[in-house]
């Protein structure tokens, strides 16, 4: 449970500064530090435990159907990291009260900082590799947020941006990895995972399973060539670069090296990939950090470099490289962040970065100074700092490295290149700021810095000597367990003496020394050379790689959503015609074992004329009315065939439905332009005859094959229980309203809520309408013929009539609830034609939304109330009885439900069809005198 | 001598729809394709009374009865489009 | 139903159905042929209408004799076809006269001597077709 807290208590204490905003800065630090404080005191607590062997574990399970749990561990590595994390963290937010100027909130960046900080505890606590990820990508996201602190600033949102981009790509590889992994070993969970580490190495996914976890860890530790997006994260508060740079968020990136090194490490692969990118890093970044005027992107490139080192340790496959690995990650961040932290003082009392200008600082902050070059040389690796200790084991490891066969000894020699480098661009920082003549030209005159922002790098300094001169007392206890979790073994002996007796990595260190006062004396020569190069801004580069990208997406977006429904239609068409064809070509036969059914000229007749209607419709498309009488005759030809083959209730709702989509059509159609121009070129006439013809053949045949075969289908279920389940013989209507019931339910709220929308949206809109028609003859000024008004009035009734009977019987012969509706619904419809708006609302006083609602109403209380029954939801009881002439009615609660629906359709139908019809109401122009 | 009767009857039937649908395709002007409709309408009412009693049930008739009075609302409202442009106003 | 009788309402439904099949047909082949709309007009809304009715009868006939009952349904079709075919035929004649369509010089409702009185003109005479005035 406590180790829980340590995960908690940042994520708490990110509330504690947004809630004490308005204190005074000292108070709102020490506020916010207090969560922190206390996570590191519980950390410390259960240290003993970690260094006696044992792990902590937390586990609650979360979504274990996924594999993802809440569980945590408090192994050596995670002990390291949680002390670096919080350590570091709580002398950040010390520094950051000093750092940050008065215009900017405080709050803010505490907040953002302690999110983050619970996003890295998370990873390097994480004993499930899912939620390991998930922690991870959060760093991703809480360090978009930091980097682009300052957002009003172009370069530091690109830069967040960047960043994001970057690592949370390199995120999404490492899930895929991670997932492969979780499908290889059958779990998440770390020790499983350990457990199976050489079944991963032995899969066949091996490879697969590296590049992807390495893609990950490479993004984030910027590792070659992903380095571009670090220095550009230089825009972010120096604090933030601090703690981000020196023991967080890049550190992520090596931390996942060492999690998965008792997993993934000892294969050749292991060696080539991690080591060889760790070299190019290594040399990348050390001269890119000779190279740079600016102070925090000497910092960067030297950031860059040292991870590049740590990721080479990790490579080699050797234990002891690991322990030197692990060495170097907690004395590069004790010295960067103290160097960081340096750097930021000068930015603050001089108020440039640019190196050409700041010289001899020591006259104006000595003390700034003495603490900036014990930390540089620990960073350039001077004995008796913590810096040459691993220095010192990274040269020695070098030296045992052998897969490169007759060609091994270029490792050694391009490390000590890199330690040359390293020293010369230590003593850069050191010697072109502090010393070397006088400032130029400085914004603001420098002198020290508040007292206790000079504390944390104190502090840090401090630890760097300690480290250095009793490295066995300090952090053998650490290092050690570190490595036991990370060598998931025993851990090989090794002293950490300053002194190992006259050796090659002792003579390594020497030329690196020597060597790197020797470059930086030659330093005007290689930035002479370095200018022939044409300086490229990665930012610049990224964006326009980013911007090519988005224009190649939307060229090929744009290739196949252009907005042209023709051009959809002809995707789906063509892809549901290969697919189809493909299957229909793999049919030995077309025609099935069934008999064909007896072809008479009737049905000839029938196919005939839906054909020539079809093809009508077709062709007169630009005629819209012509098109719509085609297109009615193809409607009524299939209803002939629906009651040919025994399809009643089709046959009724495919008329009733036909009707009902004319006149809105027709509604429709008298606010769209009335002449169509000729749109299609031949050509794509010629293509749209092609693919209709085909795709007709092709479902034609399908249609063939599948009616001449037997079909296993659920109807038979239905055919059986209709009348024992829900009572009744009309199979269609039983199924609507009971077997299936729910999913009525589903789309008559559906229907209604399109009713309410249609409603909505046509409310007060007013039309422009015509006063003529196409031909310019004006409209016929009989409004309201008298013969059709009598008429319609006449056939109300009758019409009602023939809806209740339709409504009444449907539960055993064709009919039901929904065709009933549409009934009404038209007979309704008509009076509006006949008689108009004003004289039907006059007389026929129902709102129309309230009757769509009750009917859904109705509906859902009908399933309901089963319930009180102790039944499922929309469960069904019946009873039959006589009724006169209308014969044996069935009163059930699927009458009830069907109820709903009827009323539900009436509603909707006329509150969409009448709506639209009341359009142009008010602003008629007609000649007849009322 | 039903089933004879019957089945010229469906004959003339039939070929009375083709008919229909000749002039619907030949037009010439709105209402005669209106009008050849409607007389598809009324046609199929009686095409389905025939498959009635040529199944001998009664299964049909309900939609031969929507025909009747679905066909001539549709007919009404396309004829209401010619006359007055707007259908419900 | 004396047994003898069967025969005859046989006879009595065929009669009916081929009846209303071949007024249908009428019906139709005037819809297809006659001249102009006017003239058209009358086919489908009189003559099919009438065949239609024969054939609902004769299926109530049918119905009546096999299941005994009186069926209703024959009875509404025929109601509402009765009703709602002259209200079609006029809609569909006052539409077309909105229209102003094509009409045969014989259907122009002008008494023959007067027609060729007014129009003198022997080409326009035998133009049997123009617009309406």
């Amino acid at each position: 449970m406590t180790l829980l807290l340590i995960v908690l208590l940042p994520l708490l204490g990110a509330l504690v500064p947004l809630m004490a905003r308005n204190l005074p800065r000292g108070r709102l630090a020490w506020l916010t530090a207090v969560a922190p404080a206390i996570a590191l005191g519980i950390a410390v607590f259960h240290l003993g435990d970690v260094f006696a062997g044992q792990t902590p574990q937390f586990h609650l399970p979360w979504i274990s159907e996924l594999g993802l749990d809440l569980a945590l561990r408090f192994d050596g590595l995670s002990a390291l990291f949680v002390l670096l994390i919080l350590g570091i963290g709580l002398l950040i937010i010390l520094y950051s009260r000093y750092y940050l100027s008065g215009e900017d909130s405080l709050a803010r960046l505490y907040s953002f900082l302690m999110l983050f900080m619970t996003a890295m505890i998370g990873i390097v606590m994480a004993d499930n590799l899912l939620l390991m990820w998930v922690f991870w990508e959060l760093t991703s996201l809480t360090s978009f947020l930091l980097i682009g602190y300052w957002y009003q600033l172009s370069e530091a949102r690109k830069g967040a941006r960047m960043a994001l981009t970057v690592t949370g790509a390199g995120g999404l590889a490492l899930l895929a990895g991670i997932l492969v992994i979780g499908h290889i070993v059958g779990s998440y969970q770390f020790d499983d995972v350990l457990a199976a580490a050489d079944q991963i190495r032995s899969s066949e996914l091996y490879p697969v399973v590296l590049v992807l976890v390495l893609l990950g860890a490479f993004t984030k530790s910027a590792q070659f060539p992903f380095q571009f997006w670090l220095p550009h994260a230089m825009s972010a508060p120096t604090p933030v670069s601090a703690f981000l740079h020196s023991a967080t968020m890049v550190k992520a990136g090596v931390f996942l090296l060492a999690r998965m090194h008792p997993i993934l490490s000892g294969t050749d692969l292991w060696f080539y990939i991690v080591s060889f990118t760790g070299l190019a890093t290594l040399l990348y970044g050390a001269w890119f950090a000779l190279m740079k005027q600016d102070l925090k992107g000497v910092l960067a490139f030297s950031t860059i470099s040292h991870l590049g080192l740590i990721t080479l340790l990790f490579g080699f496959n050797s234990q002891m490289a690991a322990v030197a690995g692990l060495l170097h990650i907690i004395n590069h961040a004790t010295f960067k962040a103290s160097l960081f932290m340096a750097a930021g003082i000068v930015d603050h009392e001089c108020g440039t970065r640019d190196i050409r200008k700041l010289n001899g600082l020591y006259r104006y902050m000595p003390h700034t100074t003495i603490l900036a070059m014990v930390a540089s040389a620990s960073m350039a690796g001077v004995p008796l700092l913590n810096g040459f200790l691993s220095k010192e084991m990274f040269f020695a490891e070098s030296l045992d490295a052998q897969l490169l066969g007759g060609l091994s000894w270029l490792i050694p020699a391009l490390a000590t290149l890199g330690g040359i480098l390293s020293v010369a661009y230590s003593l850069r920082f050191i010697h072109d700021v502090f010393f070397n003549g006088e400032p130029k030209d400085l914004p603001k005159t420098p002198h020290e810095p508040p007292r206790y922002m000079k504390l944390p790098i104190e502090i840090l300094v401090l630890i760097c000597l300690l480290v250095g001169i009793l490295p066995s007392l300090v952090i053998k206890d650490l290092l050690v367990s570190a490595s036991a979790s990370v060598l998931a073994g025993p851990v090989p002996e090794f002293s950490l003496a300053i002194w190992h007796g006259f050796n090659v990595p002792l003579m390594m260190s020497g030329i690196a020394l020597a060597g790197g006062v020797g470059v930086y004396a030659l330093r005007h020569h290689l930035y002479s050379f370095q200018r022939q190069f044409r300086a490229r801004n990665a930012l610049l580069v990224f964006e326009a790689n980013i911007q090519r990208l988005v224009n190649l997406a939307e060229r090929s977006m744009d290739s196949f959503e252009n907005g042209s429904l023709q051009r959809y239609m002809l995707w789906l068409l063509l892809t549901a015609l290969l697919f189809v064809g493909i299957g229909l070509l793999a049919v030995p036969q077309l025609s099935g074992e069934f008999e064909q059914q007896p072809f008479d000229a009737m049905l000839l007749t029938g196919a005939v004329i839906t054909g020539l209607a079809g093809l009508g419709t077709a062709i007169t498309h630009r005629k819209r009315i012509v098109s719509l009488l085609m297109l009615s005759v193809v409607g009524l030809m299939t209803s002939l065939a629906f009651a040919r083959f025994a399809a009643p209730d089709l046959a009724l709702t495919q008329l009733a439905v036909e009707v009902v989509t004319m006149i809105l059509l027709m509604l429709a159609l008298f606010f769209l332009p009335q002449r169509t121009p000729k749109e299609s070129s031949a050509r794509r006439i010629m293509r749209d005859v092609l693919l209709a013809s085909a795709f007709g053949v092709v479902i034609a045949s399908l249609n063939f094959a599948i009616l001449t075969r037997p079909v296993e289908s659920i109807s038979d279920f239905f055919m059986a229980n209709a009348v024992s389940g829900g009572g009744g013989h009309n199979v269609v209507n039983v199924i609507l309203v009971d077997f299936r019931g729910f999913d009525t339910l589903g789309e008559i709220t559906v229907l209604g809520i399109a009713g309410l929308a249609i409603f909505k949206l046509l409310n007060r809109l007013r039309l422009f309408m015509p006063s003529s028609d196409l031909d310019g003859r004006s409209w016929s000024p009989d409004r309201h013929p008298m013969i059709l008004a009598t008429v319609s009035q006449t056939l109300l009734p009758l019409a009602l009539l023939v809806s209740v009977y339709i409504f009444l019987r449907g539960h055993n012969e064709p009919g039901g609830g929904f065709i009933a509706g549409l009934v009404t619904a038209v007979a309704i419809i008509l009076l509006y034609i006949a008689r108009g708006v004003d004289w039907t609302q006059r007389w026929l006083r129902f709102p129309y939304q309230p009757v769509a609602a009750a009917g859904v109403l109705i509906a859902g209380l009908t399933g309901a109330g089963s319930w009180m029954f102790g039944y499922p939801f929309l469960t069904s009881s019946f009873g039959h009885f006589t009724i006169p002439v209308i014969g044996e009615i069935e009163l059930a609660t699927a009458l009830l439900f069907d109820l709903g629906v009827y009323l539900t359709v009436v509603g909707a139908t006329l509150m969409i069809l009448a709506n639209l019809g009341k359009l142009t109401t008010p602003h008629r122009p007609t000649k007849e005198k009322s | 001598m039903l089933d004879i009767a019957l089945w010229i009857s469906i004959a003339l039937f039939a070929a009375s729809l083709m008919l229909n649908v000749f002039r619907l395709a030949i037009g010439p002007d709105l209402p005669d394709r209106i009008l050849a409709v409607d007389t598809m309408y009324v046609n199929s009412i009686a095409l389905i009374v025939l498959f009635g009693i040529q199944l001998n049930s009664k299964a049909y008739f309900e939609a031969a009865l929507l025909i009747a009075m679905l066909g001539f609302v549709s007919t009404v409202a396309v004829c209401k489009y010619l006359l007055r442009g707007d259908i419900i106003e | 139903m004396p047994t003898w009788f069967y025969p005859v309402l046989e006879g009595v439904i065929a009669f009916f159905l081929v009846a209303g099949g071949i007024f249908a047909f009428i019906g139709s082949l005037g819809l297809t042929h006659l001249k102009d709309f006017y003239m058209r007009l009358h086919g489908p809304s009189k003559t099919t209408t009438l065949g239609v009715g024969c054939v609902l009868m004769a299926s109530m006939i049918y119905f009546r004799a096999t299941t005994g009952h009186f069926s209703f349904q024959e009875m509404l079709i025929t109601i509402f076809l009765f009703i709602t075919a002259p209200a079609t035929a006029h809609l569909l004649s006052k539409a077309a006269l909105h229209q102003k369509l094509v009409a045969d010089i014989r259907t122009r409702n002008v008494p023959d001597q007067l027609e060729t009185a007014s129009e003198p003109d022997e080409a326009n005479a035998q133009q049997t077709e123009s617009r309406l005035p």
